[in-house]
């Protein structure tokens, strides 16, 4: 019946293209499915009423405390405006360079990283920080657009991001899976520190190509991207300078740095960085009883889109490896020709495809637990296939004319910006991208070499 | 979308109070995890069953938050069409989606974990390590198993009716 577990996964992806909310989709599909094979004798009923079961070991899932406390943090920054400042200081600081203002665009987006995890609410909210400005300065549409799409999507991969927390978590069991399955019998693990390592040089390997690609393009092609005329207006304090800088700076730098530092697990990390990101805005007059109830509401909200769907994920999972998707999956990714090379290639393009339609949140807990076991079985390193995953999606939801993020600025983009003039900005930073994943895929050194460094696996 | 069609209902209401007093517990959860830190690092003491309250809150925080989710319209959706579609045609996706998905959904998880949440009450379940959570925690937090899908559903009527209503009112028109 493993054909059935094939026919449940196109269903999945054409019912959600109705746009009913995907955890409901996901899980409503999977028990229908259940139903049938369960009144034909197809599916063994056992299965299901272990859903309790499944349900209660995500309540009690320690790694994924730290998602509410770091999208805690992440809403808080948000809303005490402690991005604009940033954004506004530094284009002061270097808009009087070319491309300066560019630049400035790229490192907010990077330090922007504890953000929510949701692709298109980070490029709306870099959209309309920083599109009206770009555009006033005389930056072209196509530049302007592309700089935000990239840099939006660019904090979903940098440490802290919740991100990294859950495919950590689905890595975590995925490679123990792996293990036990190749008979290993004391296996070695992978958390999510492991991945926030991994991350931290490819992270910053993309930002320099970005700023990299903008430095040549302010040389060769000035008029795309004016240096702006100091004026008073203009002018910036050292003091303001470090006002802006150093709290939020400061704030990420502690959370990452104790996570990688081996001092303090992600969720401790978080629960700090939550009450520093709190203290931060209260200091800057930014917190009122309003907006503490606001940041509440929108993590509670947050935390809960996040969990339902991995609720209905692993119903669909349950249902999906009652079918003997799992086998299907391992015979075809084993049979591939070029071994391991080919199985992690056509995973990839899947997953880049599935991007168009799917968030990060829905491939990890999708996606990733069903190929994750097979590929980690063929002798790969956990962190660097999570990481390639990740920059794999984020290419994808830059690449026109599907990808996520385009869509969400076009959302907020004033229409003298072109859906044209989007793609063709976008265009370069997808080659960057690629080129970045090849980079990657030939020297995994780039991934594997810091957490080796850190934790000594 | 929401309100559209329709005044609060009383559904609504019940689910707006929920998210909102749940709400509160993810400041608790910041607070009660940097006082774990400060205890571990500085005073060299650790309370199990402060660790586990912090776990307890977390389920409590997405769980119940989940109808308010709903009520918000912030259960991420695939709209590359959705969005493209008239107010009739959201209808019909969102009144097929809570017949045929949301509500048989919600009816499994509450259903099936009906026993499991009457065997943790009957044996007085306690947290399993020692110093954990005393009694009645645990058994609260599973029964969160059946209160989530109960709430859900009823979220889920709530917008069930508001788009039957949108299709009845106004046939063949798209405003």
């Amino acid at each position: 019946m493993e054909w059935v577990s094939g026919l449940l996964f196109l269903t999945v992806i054409v019912v959600l293209l109705a746009g009913f909310p995907v955890a409901f989709t996901l899980g409503g599909t999977a028990l229908i499915f259940a139903g049938v094979g369960v009144a034909t004798g197809a599916f063994n009923d056992a299965l299901l009423t272990g859903l309790p079961n499944r349900i209660f070991g995500i309540m009690s899932n320690e790694t994924l405390i730290a998602v509410p406390l770091f999208v805690f943090m992440g809403v808080m920054l948000e809303r005490a405006r402690i991005a604009e400042e940033l954004l506004d200081t530094l284009s002061r600081l270097f808009g009087s360079l070319r491309g300066g203002l560019g630049i400035s665009v790229t490192l907010v987006g990077m330090l922007l990283a504890a953000s929510t995890g949701i692709v298109g609410a980070t490029v709306v909210t870099m959209g309309l920080l920083s599109l009206p400005t770009m555009l006033k300065r005389g930056y072209s549409p196509d530049i302007s657009a592309g700089t935000i799409c990239a840099s939006g999507t660019l904090g979903q991969i940098i440490p802290p991001s919740i991100i990294l927390v859950m495919l950590g978590d689905v890595m975590t069991s995925s490679y123990q899976q792996a293990q036990l399955a190749m008979g290993v019998f004391s296996p070695k693990t992978v958390s999510v520190g492991d991945l926030f390592a991994g991350a931290l040089i490819p992270g910053l390997l993309l930002v320099a190509l970005y700023v990299g690609y903008i430095v040549v393009l302010a040389l060769f092609r000035p008029d795309v991207m004016p240096a702006h005329e100091r004026g008073p207006e203009d002018r910036v304090t050292v003091l303001a300078i470090v006002r802006a800088l150093f709290p939020p700076l400061a704030l990420i730098f502690a959370v990452l740095g104790s996570i990688l530092a081996g001092l303090a697990t992600p969720t401790e990390a978080a629960g700090v960085g939550g009450l520093g990101a709190l203290l931060l805005a209260v200091v800057r007059g930014q917190l009122d009883r309003e907006r503490l109830e606001d940041v509440m509401r929108a993590t509670l909200r947050i935390s809960s889109m996040v969990f339902m769907i991995l609720i209905g994920a692993s119903v669909f999972s349950l249902v999906f490896r009652g079918y003997g998707g799992d086998d299907a999956v391992h015979e075809l990714l084993s049979g591939l020709p070029g071994g391991v090379f080919g199985a992690v290639l056509v995973v990839m393009i899947i997953m880049f495809l599935l991007g168009f339609v799917l968030d990060f949140i829905e491939i990890t807990f999708v996606v990733v637990p069903i190929v994750g076991p097979v590929l980690l079985a063929m002798g790969l390193d956990p962190v660097w296939l999570g990481i390639m995953i990740a920059i794999n999606l984020q290419t994808s939801f830059l690449t026109p004319p599907f990808g996520f993020a385009l869509f969400y600025l076009r959302g907020v983009a004033p229409p003298e910006v072109s859906t044209g003039a989007i793609y063709r900005g976008v265009m370069p930073f997808v080659a960057i991208q690629v080129f970045a994943l090849i980079l990657l895929a030939l020297f995994p050194e780039l991934v594997t070499w810091l957490p080796g460094r850190i934790y000594g696996s | 979308m929401q309100a559209k069609g329709g005044q609060a209902t009383i559904i609504d209401r019940l689910s707006e109070l929920t998210g909102r007093l749940t709400a509160w517990l993810t400041l608790a959860m910041v607070l009660v995890t940097c006082l774990v830190v400060v205890l571990r690092y500085v005073f060299d003491i650790g309370f199990i069953w402060l660790q586990e309250s912090v776990t307890w809150m977390h389920a409590v925080v997405f769980m119940l938050g989940a109808a308010y989710t709903l009520e918000h319209e912030e259960h991420v959706r695939v709209d590359v069409f959705y969005r493209r579609f008239g107010e009739r045609g959201r209808a019909v996706v969102d009144l097929l989606g809570v017949v045929l998905f949301l509500l048989p959904l919600c009816g499994w998880i509450g259903w099936s974990s009906w026993d499991f949440v009457a065997t943790s009450w009957r044996i007085g379940e306690a947290s399993r390590e020692s110093g954990g959570l005393p009694y009645p925690m645990v058994p609260l937090l599973k029964s969160v198993l059946v209160v989530m899908p109960a709430a859900l559903a009823l979220q889920g009527l709530s917008l069930g009716l508001r788009s039957f209503r949108a299709l009845s009112l106004e046939p063949g028109g798209d405003r």
